[in-house]
């Protein structure tokens, strides 16, 4: 049972933080990662399976792509391309699902937006913004998925975890030291086993024998997590789209040159936090 | 594999680079033809959504001429054959993406653009 470990962010240069303790991890465990997540979550199966056919949508974090053949009972009636910022995790997401079907991918990070605003009918993000060290960069992650959605119907869905964990989890988290906004920072070790073959060291000339190494090398590997507390994600959806000048709530009748969210979902389901909302525009 | 579905969609996005920034050019592109299968339900739904001009500009860059210059009213077979045939069976394999405005380059391999910038790069 991994067992998560408490960090403090130093915030100076979260950016060389998240290289390390994010990004590389992901490119060294990628195909042991992936060969561990291909179970799509029902709630994220279900808001694919609810879009209208003709849809483009951005799956900002794809990993392993595993939600960009979906869905499964109308293949091929939206279009999603994903993003990720590991190259190798992406070359895994290329061939997602079944068949020889080709995905699209972009080779990318959340905080960047290489697209036109408002290209996008629908975008999720699963799992990635816990990613993001400070505050500041999950609520500016967030504006670049609202600002690639349609101001007037996109939809979206974000995932994240939450320090509320499931009996089910296999992860026993502390409660100690929260981080700002009530959330926890931590670190989730990824055990990464090599085993077959000992590795032969190499050896002078005159000695051929090889020296076998440990059959069972374990390496270890600390990913940052940021661990949402309640009401923390509802909140930092509404910061950044009140940062952006949207309204949060129903589109008012009659009104006119307003643009807002209104948040469709809001809730926690097996150890993650989610929230689902949709764009509107009173032109 | 830049397809140009998702080419219709990029943009640069580098610090200061927010007029003429789209579409991008291909440069050097080595392309890869995939059948792929044909859903014209899909297409149909998706057409309004479509920069026309870029696509079809781009499209005849790459050497294919079948879409014309303006979107034709009657939206037929023979046209949603077409238009999927761009759209989704032309794989940009290898290149960059060049932007317009700024000049820069967005390097394709292995058919994986790297859209990334530095974060003090970004706009
Ligand atoms: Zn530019």
């Amino acid at each position: 049972m991994p067992t998560v470990q408490t960090v403090s962010v130093s915030d100076s240069q979260p950016q060389d933080y998240e290289n390390e303790h994010v990004h590389a991890v992901y490119d060294e465990i990628a195909p042991h990662f992936s060969s561990t997540r291909y179970k799509p979550w029902p709630i994220i199966a279900q808001f694919l399976s609810s879009l209208p056919t003709g849809w483009v949508g951005l799956d900002s974090g794809t990993g392993n792509g595993k939600y960009l053949p979906l869905p499964a009972d109308r293949p091929g009636s939206v279009w999603t391309i994903g993003l990720d910022r590991s190259r190798n995790l992406l070359q895994i997401a290329r061939k997602a699902g079944e068949g020889s079907t080709i995905r699209e991918v972009i080779w990318g990070d959340v905080l960047g937006h290489p697209w036109r605003d408002g290209a996008f009918d629908y975008a999720i993000s699963i799992a990635t913004i816990h990613h993001l060290s400070t505050h500041a960069r999950r609520r500016l992650a967030v504006q670049r998925l609202l600002k690639c959605l349609s101001p007037s119907h996109g939809r979206c869905l974000i995932y994240v975890w939450a320090i509320e964990q499931d009996e089910l989890s296999k992860r026993t988290v502390p409660t100690e030291s929260p981080a700002e906004n009530g959330g926890q920072d931590v670190f989730v070790p990824w055990v990464l086993k090599s085993q077959g073959q000992p590795k032969r060291k190499i050896q002078p000339e005159t000695d051929r024998s090889p020296i076998p190494t440990s059959q069972d090398q374990e390496k270890v590997f600390n990913r940052y997590y940021h661990m949402f507390a309640k009401g923390e994600l509802r909140t930092l959806v509404c910061e950044a789209a009140q940062g952006m000048g949207l309204q949060i709530g129903n589109q008012p009748e009659g009104a006119s040159g307003v643009v807002g969210i209104e948040i469709v979902q809001d809730d926690w389901e097996r150890s993650n936090y989610y929230v689902e909302l949709r764009r509107w525009e009173c032109s | 594999m830049v397809r140009l579905i998702t080419h219709n969609i990029l943009a640069c996005h580098a610090k200061g680079c927010t007029q003429n920034n789209f579409p991008l050019q291909f440069k050097d592109a080595s392309i890869e033809l995939k059948e792929q299968e044909f859903n014209p339900d899909f297409l149909r739904n998706f057409l309004s959504r479509l920069e026309w001009k870029a696509l079809v500009d781009t499209a005849r860059e790459l050497g294919d001429t079948s879409l014309p210059l303006e979107m034709p009213e009657m939206i037929d077979d023979e046209f949603l054959k077409n238009l999927h045939h761009v759209l989704l069976e032309i794989h940009v394999e290898e290149g960059a993406m060049i932007c317009p405005n700024c000049g820069h380059s967005y390097p394709i391999s292995n058919g994986i653009p790297n859209m990334l910038l530095a974060e003090h790069e970004i706009g």
